[in-house]
């Protein structure tokens, strides 16, 4: 048997979070009752003529930017023919001469090493209708027609399903982090469709290509791979010809399941879409992008890393950009970073969650915060009272020193009064004292544990846990 | 008959003001006409219920610009709001647009009344107004004989002067071409003058919409209200705004003319070819310098146009299915036979012929030996073009090689039909401005045209030396006086 390696591209197509359509003023937006937000450009009523939203274009810049493209500076769009119901005109207009951007790379990490994955093109396109099939009849929901799509297309450098999960969410984040788009996957934000093929390992020709269309998780991504991987195998090493075909994932028994044989010479005599002009990038444009765009994931991580983040803390803040936001700028503050990557991560996080929200709704600023990190750090509130406080900060922006004088939070740091309260303590939890004596750090932690009991939480933690050391030590 | 229409639209607008008319006056006249001339077949649909109404409205309204009230008719693939617009086609026999071109907004604006629609070739396809679904156009100058097309309904309708203003669409001679088959003004807009949107595409980087009128004053006038930047139109160019008429009753002395070899080659009917040297001796007479020029990749203009045109519209016309609007087969077994059969009978033969040589060009590795280098000639034609116009003012030649001819005469022979077109092609494939005027009659009292190219947005030049001209020739270009 010849050993075998997969050979794997990637296409993406992503929904940009442009206001209106691409090619026409009607309301780009999901979830709305069908065929409301259309016009009629959409339905490609006869006389009707497409103009370009540019905002589709800033997008497909920024886009084009951070995956290190080249750019088409003067740009068309090209016209792909083909009968369909759900394209109105029976032509989409897309780009296929010259893609906004071409020849790019996204690097990954991949178990500690870098993995650079070619980027063959990136160009706009329009979107279809949605076919809602009920019964035997087909429903045609046009709000989605003329939503503006980004494909991102990937050079066949992906060598196994691991490499295209991580390529995929990779991207997903690089595109969420552009605020481009929502790239929710299982909504159709984001859509992946896979070609893979086999090729013997000492040989460079490529085989056959399986086309798996529309995969809804990046799950699914890996899983449908390793089955093809599989299944291409053995057809090789049973000497059967494998046919181009386009398969779909099926996600119920995790494998592909055949849609269509591909008609060889499937032509879609595209031309330039002649009611749109060239539309010519200027060089003061793209700088203007590039400017614009905020500092990628994978650089922001390297640099939770550097302040002393560790790993999980770090990708945790990566994981929810609102978040990362809100770090970027404390980064550029004189506070305690770790502390702040553990509060936000933590106790905002928790926050964020159960009220479902991100935390670019809620009413925390950054000098409120940044107090309350002064005020912790100083060992004027303890852990515990910043839990106490944070919801009000959220919630109504209130200032956190007020709050500490409202809810008469005052932190006990009179040496005197917390001598005696410690002490007490002491004599209360002999062994604990027992456990000190014998080397086990644990009792400190119960000791100040019961001292912040006693204290409603209002002892100093640094003054508390010295005098604690220092009668210990004398015990 | 009350001939208000026959007179000038100045008269016209004289009369308006001094009250001795109204607008209604008009509008019955125009339907009158219409009634009277019937036999010609100018008309698709009639605008009549709304036009009266219309009419009524404005009497109370001041006479605000020279166009007020007057009545004016739109080809039948411009689209029009609750009016029928059936592009001459069985596939939009019943279609009732939602919406109204831009240019009809405007001719709303200039308070003209919209008498209704006319016929036309189907989709614009055709170059003698036989392959209409309702019908071929008459020639008011001889009934036995084509008006000219695409825009044949608007020609014959202003010729006979059912009413005084049309708007036509020109993709490779549509408006000059009958003009000059009935003795009419059709000027062709420099490409991104006017708004296309609204205009049912044929081939969208050739289509302008242009007026048609008895005259070339008229003519600017109708230019004058119908241009301008148009967002929802981005092959539109904003340019100052211009009084087109603002150079007519200027001389021509020191004019620099050019006349193409190949507009007055072998191939031009010779009754055309001697009134074209005729009108040449005149402007020399007058002042102008005249040149014969070659210019390169004229005779590439047929060609060109049936690779490009038809590519462009092959793409154009797929959205005639039968899913969203009009004509849909009524049995069928899957979505394929659905089209298949919509369009088979949807579509005339003409229009089918057309989509499949256009779907043929574009098609795997035709596409380069066509389209591709079709699309460098047309762009080696423009620069050809444009070299001329750096050293004279405007060209000029014949419109067509041949007067009106018999309608069914060629019905089919489709090559020959292409070469109606020879001479104005260029000017689509180019985007430059082009006139036809009336310069006067063969010996059976045809008319013959004359064609003036200009440069890039200088329609107000074209129309100074076609204002001279007719002004010199003072022709009477009634069909219905023609023997009197």
């Amino acid at each position: 048997m010849i050993a075998l390696e997969p050979v794997i591209g990637i296409e993406i197509h992503v929904e940009l979070n442009t206001k209106s359509k691409v090619f026409s003023k009607a309301l780009a937006s999901y979830g709305s009752k069908p065929n409301t937000n259309i016009n009629v450009i959409d339905l490609g009523y006869p006389g009707t003529l497409p103009t370009l939203n540019k905002e589709v274009v800033r997008q497909a810049i920024k886009v084009a930017i951070i995956l290190n493209c080249n750019l088409n500076k003067v740009m068309h769009f090209d016209r792909k023919n083909y009968f369909y119901p759900d394209v109105p005109k029976n032509y989409q207009i897309t780009q296929s001469r010259t893609p906004i951007g071409y020849d790019g790379y996204l690097d990954i990490e991949v178990d500690g090493e870098t993995k650079r994955i070619g980027i063959s093109r990136v160009h706009i396109e329009e979107d279809t209708a949605k076919s809602n099939h009920i019964n035997n009849k087909t429903l045609l929901d046009f709000n989605r027609a003329g939503i503006p799509l980004l494909e991102i297309v990937t050079q066949p450098d992906i060598s196994n399903a691991r490499e295209a999960m991580i390529y995929v969410e990779t991207l997903r984040q690089m595109l969420l982090y552009s605020e481009v788009s929502d790239v929710k996957i299982e909504e159709g934000s984001m859509r992946c469709d896979v070609n893979i093929s086999m090729k013997p390992k000492s040989s460079n020709e490529l085989g056959n290509k399986i086309e798996i269309k529309n995969i809804g998780s990046i799950f699914g991504v890996g899983e449908s791979i390793k089955y093809e991987i599989d299944r291409q195998t053995e057809l090789i090493n049973n000497n059967v010809l494998i046919e181009e075909e386009t398969r779909r994932y099926d996600d119920k028994t995790n494998t592909t399941i055949l849609m269509r044989v591909k008609e060889t010479g499937n032509d879609y005599r595209y031309f330039p879409e002649p009611d749109i002009p060239y539309v010519e990038l200027t060089d003061e444009w793209i700088e203007e992008m590039r400017r614009g765009i905020p500092r990628m994931p994978n650089e922001r991580y390297r640099d939770y890393l550097e302040v002393g983040i560790n790993d999980i803390v770090a990708n945790k803040l990566i994981g929810n950009k609102s978040l990362s936001d809100f770090f970027e700028i404390l980064l550029k503050n004189n506070v305690n970073l770790i502390n702040a990557a553990n509060i936000l991560t933590s106790d905002v996080a928790g926050y964020l969650n159960k009220n479902n929200v991100s935390l670019k709704d809620t009413k925390l600023e950054v000098d409120n915060f940044i107090k309350l990190l002064t005020l912790l750090d100083k060992g004027d509130i303890s852990s515990k009272i910043v839990k106490e406080l944070l919801p009000d900060m959220l919630a109504n922006g209130t200032d956190v020193e007020k709050l500490i004088a409202a809810k008469g939070t005052k932190i006990i740091s009179d040496e005197t009064q917390l001598t005696t309260i410690i002490s007490d303590i002491i004599s209360n939890n002999s062994s604990a004292v027992i456990d000190y004596q014998n080397g086990k750090d644990k009792a400190i932690k119960y000791l100040m544990g019961e001292i912040m009991k006693a204290t409603k939480g209002q002892a100093n933690p640094v003054l508390a846990r010295d005098i604690l050391i220092n009668i210990l030590k004398k015990q | 008959m009350s001939k208000l229409l026959s007179l000038n639209i100045v008269e016209i607008n004289q009369k308006l003001k001094n009250k001795e008319i109204k607008p209604l006056d008009l509008v019955l006249e125009a339907f009158d006409n219409i009634e009277k001339n019937s036999d010609l077949n100018c008309m698709i649909t009639l605008n009549k219920e709304k036009a009266v109404e219309r009419a009524k409205e404005l009497e109370s309204l001041e006479v605000d610009n020279l166009l007020f009230g007057i009545p004016i008719i739109l080809k039948d693939n411009i689209v029009t709001k609750d009016l029928r617009t059936t592009a001459a086609s069985k596939i939009l026999e019943n279609f009732i647009p939602v919406y109204n071109a831009t240019v009809v907004d405007k001719i709303n604006e200039h308070k003209m009344i919209i008498i209704g629609k006319t016929n036309m070739d189907e989709f614009a396809m055709g170059s003698s107004n036989q392959t209409s679904y309702f019908g071929p156009v008459l020639n008011p100058w001889n009934k036995k004989l084509v008006p000219g097309g695409s825009s044949g309904g608007n020609a014959a309708a202003i010729s006979s002067c059912i009413v005084p203003l049309a708007l036509g669409s020109d993709t490779g001679g549509s408006i000059r071409q009958p003009a000059a088959f009935t003795g009419i003004v059709g000027l062709k807009p420099t490409y991104g003058r006017v708004s296309r949107y609204g205009l049912i595409a044929f081939a969208s980087s050739l289509d302008q919409i242009g007026p048609m009128t008895k005259n070339v004053y008229e003519n600017a006038l109708l230019l004058n209200a119908i241009v301008g930047l148009d967002d929802k139109d981005m092959t539109t160019k904003e340019l100052e705004a211009e009084d087109f008429t603002r150079l007519i009753g200027n001389d021509i002395k020191g004019m620099r003319l050019a006349i193409p070899n190949y507009y007055l080659s072998e191939m031009i009917d010779s009754e055309i070819r001697n009134k074209m040297i005729e009108i040449i001796e005149m402007l020399k007479r007058k002042g102008a310098t005249i040149d014969y020029v070659n210019i390169d990749y004229l005779e590439y203009a047929v060609p060109l146009y049936q690779i490009i045109a038809l590519a462009e519209a092959s793409s154009n016309l797929a959205r005639f299915d039968g899913i969203r609007y009009g004509y849909q087969t009524d049995d069928y077994r899957d979505i394929d036979e659905m089209y298949k059969k919509t369009r088979t009978e949807g579509f005339g033969d003409e229009v089918k012929r057309r989509l499949m040589i256009g779907s043929y060009v574009l098609s795997g590795e035709n596409a380069k030996q066509y389209y591709e280098k079709a699309l460098k000639v047309r762009n080696a034609m423009r620069n050809s073009f444009v070299k001329i116009f750096k050293q004279y003012d405007l060209i000029i030649g014949p419109t067509t090689t041949s007067v009106a001819y018999q309608l069914g005469s060629d019905h089919d022979d489709v090559l020959k039909s292409f070469l109606d077109d020879i001479h104005t092609i260029p000017a689509n494939m180019t985007g430059l401005p082009a006139i036809s005027i009336p310069i006067g009659f063969n010996k059976d009292y045809l008319p013959i045209g004359m064609q003036i190219i200009g440069d890039y947005f200088a329609e107000a030049k074209i129309y100074q030396l076609a204002a001279f001209i007719e002004n010199e020739l003072k022709l009477v270009l009634n069909p219905n006086e023609k023997e009197g």
